[in-house]
Protein backbone atom coordinates (compact mmCIF):
# COMPACT_ATOMS: atom_id res chain seq x y z
CA UNK A 1 0.00 0.00 0.00
CA UNK A 2 2.95 2.65 1.26
CA UNK A 3 4.67 1.55 -1.93
CA UNK A 4 2.04 2.26 -4.03
CA UNK A 5 1.53 5.75 -2.74
CA UNK A 6 4.82 6.59 -3.25
CA UNK A 7 5.14 5.54 -6.57
CA UNK A 8 2.00 7.13 -7.09
CA UNK A 9 3.29 10.36 -5.65
CA UNK A 10 6.66 10.46 -7.32
CA UNK A 11 4.30 9.90 -10.96
CA UNK A 12 2.56 12.97 -9.77
CA UNK A 13 5.81 14.90 -9.64
CA UNK A 14 7.06 13.87 -12.54
CA UNK A 15 4.22 14.58 -14.67
CA UNK A 16 3.86 18.47 -14.67
CA UNK A 17 7.46 19.05 -15.14
CA UNK A 18 7.22 19.98 -18.59
CA UNK A 19 4.49 22.25 -17.24
CA UNK A 20 7.06 25.02 -15.52
CA UNK A 21 7.20 28.54 -16.43
CA UNK A 22 9.99 29.25 -18.30
CA UNK A 23 9.66 33.25 -18.68
CA UNK A 24 12.15 35.63 -18.69
CA UNK A 25 13.65 36.24 -15.51
CA UNK A 26 15.17 39.04 -14.25
CA UNK A 27 17.43 38.62 -11.11
CA UNK A 28 17.31 42.34 -10.39
CA UNK A 29 13.31 42.44 -9.77
CA UNK A 30 13.81 40.40 -6.71
CA UNK A 31 15.39 43.11 -4.86
CA UNK A 32 12.64 45.72 -5.23
CA UNK A 33 11.08 47.26 -1.86
CA UNK A 34 7.30 47.74 -3.54
CA UNK A 35 5.28 50.40 -1.05
CA UNK A 36 2.69 48.30 0.53
CA UNK A 37 1.27 51.89 2.49
CA UNK A 38 3.10 55.01 0.95
CA UNK A 39 4.05 57.40 3.21
CA UNK A 40 6.10 60.50 1.37
CA UNK A 41 7.14 63.47 3.99
CA UNK A 42 8.95 66.10 1.24
CA UNK A 43 12.04 63.98 -0.51
CA UNK A 44 11.86 61.52 2.41
CA UNK A 45 10.52 57.83 1.69
CA UNK A 46 8.92 56.62 4.73
CA UNK A 47 6.94 54.51 2.81
CA UNK A 48 5.74 50.93 4.75
CA UNK A 49 7.61 47.71 2.91
CA UNK A 50 8.16 43.94 3.40
CA UNK A 51 11.24 44.92 5.20
CA UNK A 52 9.79 47.69 7.53
CA UNK A 53 6.88 45.38 8.32
CA UNK A 54 9.47 42.59 9.13
CA UNK A 55 11.58 45.08 11.64
CA UNK A 56 7.87 45.63 12.69
CA UNK A 57 7.34 42.39 13.75
CA UNK A 58 11.15 42.04 15.30
CA UNK A 59 10.88 44.48 17.57
CA UNK A 60 7.37 43.64 18.92
CA UNK A 61 8.66 39.88 18.91
CA UNK A 62 11.87 41.44 20.84
CA UNK A 63 10.17 43.55 23.07
CA UNK A 64 7.97 40.07 23.90
CA UNK A 65 11.03 38.05 24.44
CA UNK A 66 12.64 40.75 26.62
CA UNK A 67 9.07 41.12 28.82
CA UNK A 68 8.72 37.03 28.80
CA UNK A 69 11.91 35.96 29.75
CA UNK A 70 13.34 38.59 32.09
CA UNK A 71 10.70 40.36 33.34
CA UNK A 72 7.63 38.39 34.29
CA UNK A 73 7.21 35.86 36.95
CA UNK A 74 11.40 35.89 38.23
CA UNK A 75 11.95 33.20 41.10
CA UNK A 76 14.91 32.56 43.54
CA UNK A 77 14.38 29.04 42.12
CA UNK A 78 14.83 29.69 38.17
CA UNK A 79 12.68 27.65 35.96
CA UNK A 80 13.35 27.05 32.40
CA UNK A 81 11.96 29.97 30.77
CA UNK A 82 14.16 32.16 33.64
CA UNK A 83 17.11 30.28 32.85
CA UNK A 84 17.13 31.23 29.08
CA UNK A 85 16.56 34.67 29.87
CA UNK A 86 19.86 34.47 32.69
CA UNK A 87 21.87 32.76 30.00
CA UNK A 88 21.48 35.52 27.48
CA UNK A 89 21.82 38.43 29.63
CA UNK A 90 25.37 36.30 31.00
CA UNK A 91 26.21 35.75 27.49
CA UNK A 92 25.37 39.76 26.89
CA UNK A 93 27.26 40.90 29.84
CA UNK A 94 30.54 38.54 30.07
CA UNK A 95 30.85 37.81 26.19
CA UNK A 96 29.85 41.36 25.20
CA UNK A 97 29.88 43.95 27.50
CA UNK A 98 32.87 43.23 29.55
CA UNK A 99 35.16 42.00 26.39
CA UNK A 100 34.80 45.70 24.76
CA UNK A 101 33.58 48.15 27.20
CA UNK A 102 36.41 49.92 30.10
CA UNK A 103 34.37 49.13 33.38
CA UNK A 104 33.15 52.71 33.72
CA UNK A 105 31.17 52.93 30.62
CA UNK A 106 29.12 49.42 31.07
CA UNK A 107 25.99 50.79 33.07
CA UNK A 108 25.92 53.15 30.31
CA UNK A 109 26.06 51.09 27.30
CA UNK A 110 25.23 47.81 28.25
CA UNK A 111 21.41 48.61 27.37
CA UNK A 112 22.72 48.84 23.45
CA UNK A 113 24.90 46.48 23.21
CA UNK A 114 22.87 43.74 24.50
CA UNK A 115 19.60 45.36 22.71
CA UNK A 116 21.47 45.32 19.48
CA UNK A 117 22.22 41.16 20.07
CA UNK A 118 18.56 40.83 21.15
CA UNK A 119 17.53 42.60 18.04
CA UNK A 120 19.24 41.54 15.54
CA UNK A 121 19.23 38.23 16.80
CA UNK A 122 15.30 37.90 16.54
CA UNK A 123 15.20 39.93 13.23
CA UNK A 124 17.73 37.03 11.63
CA UNK A 125 15.56 34.08 12.45
CA UNK A 126 11.89 35.29 11.89
CA UNK A 127 13.59 35.89 8.53
CA UNK A 128 14.21 31.94 8.39
CA UNK A 129 10.72 31.15 8.98
CA UNK A 130 8.07 31.17 6.31
CA UNK A 131 5.62 33.69 6.48
CA UNK A 132 2.54 35.05 4.20
CA UNK A 133 4.30 38.23 3.43
CA UNK A 134 6.17 37.92 0.00
CA UNK A 135 3.85 40.15 -1.82
CA UNK A 136 2.15 38.06 -4.25
CA UNK A 137 -0.91 36.20 -4.65
CA UNK A 138 -1.20 32.84 -6.50
CA UNK A 139 -5.20 32.97 -7.17
CA UNK A 140 -6.04 35.15 -4.83
CA UNK A 141 -3.82 33.08 -1.67
CA UNK A 142 -0.89 34.81 -0.34
CA UNK A 143 2.28 32.95 -1.19
CA UNK A 144 4.48 32.09 1.75
CA UNK A 145 8.33 32.82 1.62
CA UNK A 146 11.06 34.08 3.06
CA UNK A 147 12.50 37.00 3.58
CA UNK A 148 15.27 38.71 6.18
CA UNK A 149 14.91 42.72 7.08
CA UNK A 150 18.45 42.32 7.90
CA UNK A 151 19.83 40.60 4.48
CA UNK A 152 18.72 45.04 3.15
CA UNK A 153 21.34 46.83 3.19
CA UNK A 154 19.41 50.30 4.57
CA UNK A 155 18.44 48.26 7.68
CA UNK A 156 22.11 47.08 8.22
CA UNK A 157 23.76 50.48 7.36
CA UNK A 158 21.30 52.62 9.85
CA UNK A 159 22.04 49.59 12.68
CA UNK A 160 25.65 50.35 11.73
CA UNK A 161 25.64 54.31 11.52
CA UNK A 162 23.87 53.91 15.02
CA UNK A 163 27.06 52.55 16.76
CA UNK A 164 29.12 55.00 13.89
CA UNK A 165 27.82 57.85 15.57
CA UNK A 166 27.70 56.71 19.07
CA UNK A 167 31.23 55.72 19.04
CA UNK A 168 32.37 60.02 18.25
CA UNK A 169 29.64 61.04 20.48
CA UNK A 170 30.99 59.21 23.60
CA UNK A 171 34.45 59.83 22.50
CA UNK A 172 34.36 63.50 22.43
CA UNK A 173 32.20 63.28 25.73
CA UNK A 174 34.67 61.25 27.48
CA UNK A 175 38.32 62.80 25.96
CA UNK A 176 36.95 66.39 24.60
CA UNK A 177 37.23 66.65 20.61
CA UNK A 178 40.98 67.75 20.61
CA UNK A 179 42.52 64.74 22.93
CA UNK A 180 39.68 62.28 20.92
CA UNK A 181 41.24 63.41 17.39
CA UNK A 182 44.45 63.71 18.30
CA UNK A 183 44.27 59.75 19.22
CA UNK A 184 43.95 59.17 15.79
CA UNK A 185 47.40 60.12 15.14
CA UNK A 186 49.23 57.70 15.98
CA UNK A 187 53.09 57.42 16.81
CA UNK A 188 55.26 57.47 13.50
CA UNK A 189 57.94 59.55 12.15
CA UNK A 190 56.57 63.01 10.56
CA UNK A 191 56.99 61.84 7.00
CA UNK A 192 55.05 58.68 7.64
CA UNK A 193 52.26 60.61 9.18
CA UNK A 194 50.84 62.37 6.24
CA UNK A 195 50.60 58.73 5.11
CA UNK A 196 48.92 56.99 7.74
CA UNK A 197 46.58 59.96 9.13
CA UNK A 198 44.02 59.45 6.12
CA UNK A 199 44.29 55.78 6.46
CA UNK A 200 43.65 55.78 9.90
CA UNK A 201 40.80 58.35 9.01
CA UNK A 202 39.49 56.26 6.28
CA UNK A 203 39.48 52.94 8.57
CA UNK A 204 37.07 54.87 10.30
CA UNK A 205 34.21 54.97 7.60
CA UNK A 206 35.74 51.50 6.61
CA UNK A 207 34.36 50.70 9.85
CA UNK A 208 30.58 51.23 8.43
CA UNK A 209 30.93 49.32 5.55
CA UNK A 210 32.49 46.51 6.99
CA UNK A 211 29.80 46.39 9.85
CA UNK A 212 27.02 46.72 7.50
CA UNK A 213 27.44 44.74 4.36
CA UNK A 214 29.09 41.80 6.90
CA UNK A 215 25.60 41.14 8.47
CA UNK A 216 23.76 42.65 5.21
CA UNK A 217 25.84 40.20 3.12
CA UNK A 218 25.48 37.33 5.34
CA UNK A 219 21.52 37.09 5.39
CA UNK A 220 21.21 37.51 1.77
CA UNK A 221 23.74 34.49 0.79
CA UNK A 222 22.08 32.79 3.15
CA UNK A 223 18.96 32.74 1.43
CA UNK A 224 19.98 33.24 -1.84
CA UNK A 225 22.02 29.53 -1.04
CA UNK A 226 18.88 28.11 0.03
CA UNK A 227 16.52 29.18 -2.78
CA UNK A 228 19.25 28.53 -5.10
CA UNK A 229 19.73 24.82 -4.15
CA UNK A 230 15.76 24.72 -4.68
CA UNK A 231 15.06 26.73 -7.58
CA UNK A 232 17.64 23.94 -9.56
CA UNK A 233 14.72 22.04 -9.52
CA UNK A 234 13.15 24.23 -11.80
CA UNK A 235 16.28 26.06 -13.59
CA UNK A 236 16.96 22.23 -15.05
CA UNK A 237 12.91 21.40 -15.29
CA UNK A 238 13.55 17.98 -13.68
CA UNK A 239 12.32 16.62 -10.65
CA UNK A 240 14.50 14.09 -10.54
CA UNK A 241 16.99 16.25 -8.79
CA UNK A 242 14.90 16.57 -5.78
CA UNK A 243 16.03 14.12 -3.57
CA UNK A 244 19.24 15.37 -4.11
CA UNK A 245 18.61 19.50 -3.76
CA UNK A 246 16.02 19.09 -1.29
CA UNK A 247 18.24 17.48 1.53
CA UNK A 248 21.35 19.96 0.82
CA UNK A 249 18.97 23.30 0.98
CA UNK A 250 17.69 22.01 4.60
CA UNK A 251 21.49 21.47 5.22
CA UNK A 252 22.38 25.24 4.81
CA UNK A 253 19.14 25.77 5.93
CA UNK A 254 19.74 24.52 9.37
CA UNK A 255 23.50 25.63 9.22
CA UNK A 256 22.33 29.17 8.78
CA UNK A 257 19.56 28.79 11.47
CA UNK A 258 21.54 27.28 14.09
CA UNK A 259 25.20 29.12 13.69
CA UNK A 260 25.09 31.85 11.54
CA UNK A 261 22.10 33.66 13.01
CA UNK A 262 23.15 33.89 16.42
CA UNK A 263 26.84 33.99 15.39
CA UNK A 264 26.03 37.41 13.26
CA UNK A 265 24.05 39.04 16.50
CA UNK A 266 26.94 38.29 18.21
CA UNK A 267 29.59 39.79 16.28
CA UNK A 268 27.39 43.02 15.11
CA UNK A 269 26.79 43.85 18.84
CA UNK A 270 30.31 42.43 20.30
CA UNK A 271 32.07 44.91 17.73
CA UNK A 272 29.97 47.94 18.40
CA UNK A 273 30.86 47.44 21.89
CA UNK A 274 34.61 46.84 21.12
CA UNK A 275 34.43 50.34 18.75
CA UNK A 276 32.68 52.17 21.67
CA UNK A 277 35.31 51.34 24.06
CA UNK A 278 38.22 52.16 22.23
CA UNK A 279 36.91 55.48 21.23
CA UNK A 280 36.05 55.74 25.25
CA UNK A 281 39.27 54.36 26.20
CA UNK A 282 41.89 55.51 23.49
CA UNK A 283 45.08 53.52 22.97
CA UNK A 284 47.12 56.46 23.17
CA UNK B 1 18.46 20.74 -19.54
CA UNK B 2 18.07 24.14 -21.77
CA UNK B 3 20.62 25.77 -19.48
CA UNK B 4 23.46 23.20 -20.30
CA UNK B 5 22.45 24.20 -24.56
CA UNK B 6 23.06 27.41 -23.62
CA UNK B 7 26.39 27.21 -22.94
CA UNK B 8 27.19 26.10 -26.87
CA UNK B 9 23.99 28.58 -28.49
CA UNK B 10 24.02 31.49 -25.60
CA UNK B 11 26.00 35.09 -25.89
CA UNK B 12 28.92 35.63 -24.65
CA UNK B 13 28.21 38.46 -22.53
CA UNK B 14 26.25 36.25 -20.47
CA UNK B 15 28.90 33.45 -20.25
CA UNK B 16 31.38 36.09 -19.40
CA UNK B 17 29.37 37.52 -16.23
CA UNK B 18 28.31 34.09 -15.09
CA UNK B 19 32.41 33.20 -15.33
CA UNK B 20 33.01 36.67 -13.60
CA UNK B 21 30.24 35.59 -10.55
CA UNK B 22 31.61 32.43 -10.28
CA UNK B 23 35.18 33.12 -10.02
CA UNK B 24 34.36 36.21 -7.35
CA UNK B 25 32.67 33.48 -5.14
CA UNK B 26 35.03 31.06 -5.43
CA UNK B 27 38.35 32.84 -4.62
CA UNK B 28 36.61 34.82 -2.04
CA UNK B 29 35.68 31.60 -0.93
CA UNK B 30 39.25 29.99 -1.22
CA UNK B 31 40.53 32.47 1.31
CA UNK B 32 37.96 32.18 3.68
CA UNK B 33 38.35 28.58 3.75
CA UNK B 34 42.34 28.47 4.41
CA UNK B 35 41.37 31.33 7.33
CA UNK B 36 38.85 29.82 8.75
CA UNK B 37 40.57 26.53 8.64
CA UNK B 38 43.39 27.80 10.73
CA UNK B 39 41.06 29.46 13.09
CA UNK B 40 39.50 26.48 13.90
CA UNK B 41 43.19 24.57 13.96
CA UNK B 42 44.72 26.94 16.69
CA UNK B 43 41.70 26.97 18.97
CA UNK B 44 41.72 22.93 18.79
CA UNK B 45 45.80 22.94 19.48
CA UNK B 46 45.17 25.50 22.02
CA UNK B 47 42.11 23.59 23.79
CA UNK B 48 44.07 20.84 23.78
CA UNK B 49 47.31 22.48 25.08
CA UNK B 50 45.13 24.46 28.12
CA UNK B 51 41.68 23.45 28.28
CA UNK B 52 40.62 25.52 31.34
CA UNK B 53 40.71 28.56 28.73
CA UNK B 54 38.29 26.66 26.39
CA UNK B 55 35.13 29.58 27.43
CA UNK B 56 37.78 32.51 27.26
CA UNK B 57 39.21 31.02 24.11
CA UNK B 58 35.76 30.18 22.51
CA UNK B 59 34.77 34.01 22.24
CA UNK B 60 37.84 35.31 20.41
CA UNK B 61 37.26 32.11 18.29
CA UNK B 62 33.83 33.01 17.36
CA UNK B 63 34.83 36.89 16.59
CA UNK B 64 37.68 35.58 14.12
CA UNK B 65 35.85 33.09 12.64
CA UNK B 66 32.96 35.89 11.41
CA UNK B 67 35.41 38.57 10.57
CA UNK B 68 36.96 35.57 8.11
CA UNK B 69 33.68 34.49 6.90
CA UNK B 70 32.84 37.82 5.73
CA UNK B 71 35.49 37.61 3.43
CA UNK B 72 33.46 35.76 0.92
CA UNK B 73 30.49 38.18 1.10
CA UNK B 74 32.43 40.69 0.23
CA UNK B 75 33.90 38.55 -2.39
CA UNK B 76 30.36 37.78 -3.78
CA UNK B 77 28.94 41.45 -3.24
CA UNK B 78 31.75 42.43 -5.71
CA UNK B 79 30.78 39.67 -8.13
CA UNK B 80 26.93 40.24 -7.82
CA UNK B 81 27.55 44.37 -8.38
CA UNK B 82 29.38 43.36 -11.25
CA UNK B 83 27.15 40.77 -12.70
CA UNK B 84 24.34 43.35 -12.44
CA UNK B 85 25.81 46.90 -12.95
CA UNK B 86 28.25 45.62 -16.12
Amino acid sequence: MRRLLVSLTLLALALPAPAFARGEFDPTTEFEQHDWIPIHLGPLNLSVTKAVVYLMIGTALTILLGIVLMRARLALLPDRRQTIGEALYEIAQTQIAEQGLPSKAIGRWFPYVSTLLLFIFVVNLIGFIPLPLTGETWHGVPVWGIYAATSSLSVTLALALLTFVFTHFEGIRWNGPTRYFKSWIPEAPKALLLLIVPLEILGQFMRLISLSVRLFANMLAGHILILTFIGLMFILETVVLSPIVIPVATAFYLFELVIVVGIQAFIFAALSAIYIGSAIEPQH
Amino acid sequence: MSILLAATTGDVTKAGKAIGLALGVGLGALGAGVGIGNIFGSMIQSVARQPELRGELQGIQWLGFALTEAVVFYGLLGSILAYVLV
